[in-house]
């Protein structure tokens, strides 16, 4: 029987629209869930995807010798795919003319992942050179005049084909010698590795994300201090912080949608319980037992969560197939399973429902029958602790279902506890401060007042609604453009797209000379000079490998650092302790590589360059980007400091075809590289455009995502402000009806009516404001590492906004109620 | 034996009820030691101003709330000492209600608040029952209506009907027709006098309409919690004088 009426109420209700809200905000809750999750893993195993194509593998150790064949077992057991690859610096030559190169020997399988991208045809190699060949970088096509094979070390290779870009190509604008692609089995016959020869093997692993985490539980151990482990994270990939970033933001700002999503739940559940009463009251008068009661509405609700939880997961099914027309092929491509999301969206919508519904469902069983005689009577007044024991358990169960993360759950239960009780007291506070106008009816703003003390109880939890939702969205909302700013600000449109290395001093002035023809706007051109640091303080310093091995000092830099001098502070180098270099001994220092050496201002630093050693004193400490893919260096001198030492000088410019166009050239930008390199043949030139557009093309990603989650939380937000002013209709519907029977005018009510949800919504506006410039701080100082500052437009624009959404949304609800006549109120009410 | 022979055929007998509550302003004695006996097929009515303490004897007689002291039997049985799923059952066995404000499921049809009754009760067949209900009620045609597309005068024939279904020992009406004018509240009235003696119903009907309460067979007024039944109150407390002090009196004063 309960079943039956369970279904009947169901069908019944769902069709006149009654359950349209709690449908509505758990469909909300279990599609941001599901859709987000889907969505978030899809982009970031496609950003760790491409990001790994900048080591071509998930994983690499690197090492000075053969590594542990332990370690490779291990590798096998897991079932990870593996390639041994080596590095090493040689000479070739091409008739009467010699290279340092590179070489990259690799073995069968390279590259794990991502391809080998070849400059003929736009051609990408899935293959390796056969033996006895070699794919070469254009630059040392350019230097050695293209020939047909070059000679290395005992044998002769073949020059068969031209490497546009490499997955590993790697970032270093220092690394100036141009890269030669060989088989690893060639190495041998060359006779070059002789023991002792300065070598790096480079093993690269790929493999499921389970098997990479024992892989690294197991193998990390066995690795010995010379070797180094490098990931995606740890890697020193410029997208690594970009990365992290993005990957804790999309976490978070799902985290709050889901609260936000979570407070909308509770809100209709509220209502729906309320909404109940009568017939509560109604069936235990006609006799129904508790158990009845208990079984009717229970499954009532059931049938609710579960159309909630199937539309949710539907919806989400829909938002990332949406979501991926508009991501690139490849990453679209990138399919995680479904499990996930659809455990995550149910147990969402399971969870949500039924702990946010518990007190209110509670209270409604416990309505007693008198209420059909007595329509003020409720049921027990339970304690709020259960509700908001209940709620948060809630909240804390879903956050950390869906980040795995107590950390980052506990930040989020506690940020919005605080925020709850905060925002209680000051719209509880600011309500009772309009406690001293009176309550005359013949103004609206008076009235309307009135309105807002009379309801101050009610008021400050509508309050907290209202903020929460505006705190959420303005700190989602100021994050994302922190955000994006700030790695637009990394990454500008002209962001250099040339390196220009090895550059001699006789070359510098005919260089600027060509660059000015040209118009190409370079960065200052930079003199790189290599040097070793040797002392701090007189103290001289050790290697971190002497230290483990226990010897006592001071651990410096164990090896050579580019140097370079100018007279003035470089853009993009903000100095943040002391001044920049005003006498020749002095030395500005990058603050990162100062903290690691614990240098403090006023130290003095000895280097040794070419066998010559000299003294400078620290007197700054300069702050440095180093994803802008400008020219960075960690120390600063005054040209008199390092003019007595040979150097080469470097720079970096941004060229395209339309700035060549622009500036009345008939070249194209890759012509002008190439006249460039004819000219300078001793120059090395690094192609970095392929990877600033790698770069910008995450960022775009993680844009996308951003925004999908703004939206989402933006839906949550209306749900959470229809459902508030959903709330308190009935009482609204009677104070209509009593002012009206008094002869307030229709006017007078409307604009009385419209002004009271006006100055909630400012009020609303205000307090989300002053909060979330609260959670910004702490969020931006204590998670993303960004710079803080006062939003002072939201001010106003949090509060006027505030006032017309409100308004427009409390008119719309009550537009019925205020166009009804005296009598239809009163019979309504 | 006259005692006991009185016990079994009253429909609802009360003894000395008393029903205080505590506000603000301290302890409140809305009801001062009523005594009533209604017999089996009776129709009582209770007059009295507003906040006279009608509906609060009503809700006590209905076994919707609980007295401070006093005995309360309902079809021969006590309500003492019975805790809220005992009430409920007694409720479902006995009574039945209509109310000023009908009290209609709004999201259900009429046909449905009609069966809700009788499915609450287990009964077989609710759906005919329901369907011959409206039909007495002049409502057949109206099944499948919602109460808001119905008017007021047929929503509370709905609500009638839906009192009936389950062939109540006593049927409580608190305002049945307050919420009516005067032509659909006379219908109302007449249709439920009508199946009132049909069905061998006890009637207690709370109401503020004199013309209502005199088609009762018994009027009683209810004035700051005390309770006397008009005209024939004075025969009454001398014949039963000589049986009891306590149940004599329909009228007690404290």
């Amino acid at each position: 029987m309960e079943w039956q009426l369970a279904w009947r109420l169901f069908k019944r209700e769902l069709a006149q629209g009654q359950l349209m809200l709690i449908v509505l905000a758990i469909t909300l809750a279990v599609l941001s869930v599901s859709g987000l999750a889907r969505v978030s893993e899809r982009l970031q195993v496609a950003i760790n995807g491409e990001a790994a194509n900048f080591i071509a593998a998930d994983r690499i150790i690197n090492s000075p010798e053969k590594l542990n064949p332990e370690v490779l077992a291990i590798a096998d057991q897991l079932s990870l795919k593996h390639v041994t690859n080596m590095e090493f610096n040689s000479m070739v030559y091409a008739g009467d003319k010699f290279q340092l190169v590179t070489i990259k020997a690799v073995g069968d399988g390279y590259p794990l992942k991502g391809q080998v991208e070849l400059a003929n045809a736009d051609k990408v190699s899935t293959q390796l050179p056969v033996s006895g060949h070699a794919w070469y970088e254009n630059r040392l096509g350019g230097l050695l005049g293209f020939p047909d094979s070059i000679e290395l070390g005992n044998i002769e290779l073949s020059l068969s084909a031209e490497i546009s870009r490499l997955p590993d190509g790697g970032f270093n604008p220092f690394a100036s010698a141009p890269v030669l692609l060989m088989r690893l089995d060639d190495v041998a016959a060359t006779g070059i590795i002789q023991p002792g020869s300065r070598v790096s093997y480079v093993y690269q692993f790929v493999g499921e994300a389970d098997a990479l985490k024992q892989f690294e539980q197991q193998a990390k151990p066995l690795l010995n201090n010379s070797q180094r482990w490098i990931d995606v994270q740890t890697g020193d990939s410029p997208i690594a912080s970009a990365v992290k970033r993005a990957e804790r933001f999309l976490l978070l700002a799902s985290l709050l949608g889901i609260a936000l999503a979570c407070a909308a739940i509770g809100i209709a559940a509220q209502r729906y319980c309320q909404r109940h009463y009568d017939v509560v009251a109604m069936l235990k008068t006609f006799g129904a037992s508790a158990k009845q009661i208990r079984l009717l509405f229970g499954l009532h609700l059931l049938l609710v969560t579960f159309l909630g939880i199937g539309l949710g997961l539907l919806g989400g099914v829909l938002l990332d197939l949406a979501i991926t027309q508009y991501l690139p092929a490849e990453i679209a491509a990138y399919s995680p399973p479904y499990l996930r999301p659809i455990l995550l969206g149910l147990s969402t919508g399971l969870i949500s429902a039924f702990m946010f519904s518990a007190y209110p469902l509670m209270r409604l069983l416990a309505i007693p029958p008198l209420r059909v005689l007595q329509r003020q009577l409720e049921g027990l007044q339970l304690g709020m602790w259960l509700h908001l024991l209940l709620s948060l358990g809630a909240m804390a169960l879903l956050g950390y279902l869906y980040s795995r993360s107590i950390e980052l759950t506990m930040t989020v239960v506690l940020t919005v506890l605080l925020l709850g009780l905060l925002l209680s007291i000051l719209g509880f506070v600011m309500i009772r401060m309009g406690h001293s106008v009176g309550m005359k009816t013949t103004n609206p703003f008076q009235l309307a007042l009135a309105g807002l003390r009379r309801r101050a109880r009610q008021n400050a939890v509508q309050l907290v609604g209202f903020s929460s939702a505006l705190v959420l969205l303005l700190t989602i909302l100021a994050l994302r453009q922190d955000l994006l700013n700030e790695w637009q600000k990394q990454l500008p449109e002209n962001a250099p797209n040339y390196f220009l290395v090895n550059i001699a001093p006789e070359d510098t002035q005919p260089l600027q000379a060509f660059l000015d023809e040209h118009h190409i706007q370079a960065t200052d051109i930079y003199p790189v000079i290599r040097g070793r640091l040797t002392h701090i303080n007189d103290e001289e310093l050790i290697s971190g490998r002497e230290k483990r091995d226990g010897v006592e000092g001071r651990v410096g830099i164990s090896r050579e650092l580019n140097l370079t001098y100018r007279d003035s502070l470089p853009p993009h180098n903000p100095i943040v302790e002391g001044t920049f270099n005003q006498a020749d001994d002095e030395v500005s220092v990058e603050s990162g590589v100062a903290e690691r050496l614990d240098l403090k201002l006023n130290d003095t630093m000895t280097f040794n360059i070419d066998n010559q050693s000299f003294t400078v004193k620290v007197t700054s400490f300069r702050k440095v980007q180093w994803e802008t893919l400008q020219p960075n260096f960690f120390m600063i001198f005054r040209p008199a400091a390092l003019a007595p030492f040979s150097y080469t000088s470097m720079a970096s410019f941004h060229l395209n075809d339309e700035d060549m166009k622009a500036r009345g050239s008939d070249l194209t930008a890759n012509a002008a590289v190439l006249q460039l390199i004819q000219q300078f043949p001793t120059i090395s030139v690094i192609d970095v455009g392929a990877m600033v557009a790698q770069l910008r093309q995450i960022i775009d990603q993680v844009s996308l995502s951003l925004t999908l989650v703004l939206a989402l939380v933006l839906l949550a937000s209306a749900l959470v402000l229809i459902a508030q002013t959903e709330a308190g209709m009935a009482t609204r519907q009677r104070e209509l009806a009593v002012l009206r029977t008094f002869g307030a005018s229709g006017w007078l009510l409307r604009a009385a009516t419209g002004l009271e949800f006006a100055l909630l919504g400012a009020i609303a506006g205000l307090l989300a404001v002053i909060v979330a410039e609260f959670a910004l701080y702490m969020l931006k100082t204590q998670v993303f590492e960004l710079v803080v500052y006062m939003h002072w437009p939201w001010w106003a624009i949090a509060p006027f906004s505030g006032a017309v959404v409100v308004s427009i949304l409390g008119m719309w609800r009550c537009r019925q109620l205020l166009n009804q006549s005296c009598s239809d109120l009163l019979k309504a009410g | 034996m006259s005692n006991n022979f009185a016990q079994e055929s009253s429909a609802i007998k009360v003894t000395n009820l008393i029903k205080k509550v505590v506000t603000q302003e301290g302890e409140l004695t809305i009801l001062k030691g009523i005594n009533m006996d209604v017999k089996q097929g009776d129709s009582v009515a209770i007059l009295g101003p507003s906040g006279s303490g009608k509906s609060t004897l009503l809700g006590l007689l209905a076994a919707l709330d609980t007295p401070t002291s006093g005995e309360i039997l309902l079809d021969g049985a006590s309500l003492s000492g019975l805790n809220e799923e005992q009430k409920a059952a007694l409720r479902k066995q006995k009574v039945s209600f209509i109310f000023q404000s009908f009290m209609l499921v709004d999201t259900l049809t009429a046909l449905e608040n009609v069966m809700l009754p009788a499915e609450l009760a287990g009964v077989n067949g609710a759906k005919e029952k329901a369907e011959s209900m409206l039909k007495r009620v002049g409502l057949g045609h109206r099944l499948t209506h919602l109460p808001k597309q119905l008017s007021g005068g047929e929503q509370q024939r709905v609500a009638i009907a839906r009192a009936f279904i389950c062939e109540p020992k006593v049927l409580f009406a608190d305002e049945p027709t307050g919420n009516l004018d005067s032509v659909n509240g006379d219908k109302i009235a007449d249709m439920l006098f009508e199946l009132n003696q049909e069905s061998d119903t006890t009637l207690v009907l709370v109401t503020h309409d004199l013309q209502l309460a005199k088609r009762c067979k018994r009027q009683f007024i209810m004035d700051s919690g005390v309770l006397t039944e008009a005209n024939k109150a004075n025969t009454e407390t001398e014949a039963n004088a000589e049986n009891s002090d306590n149940t004599a009196a329909t009228v007690e004063v404290c």
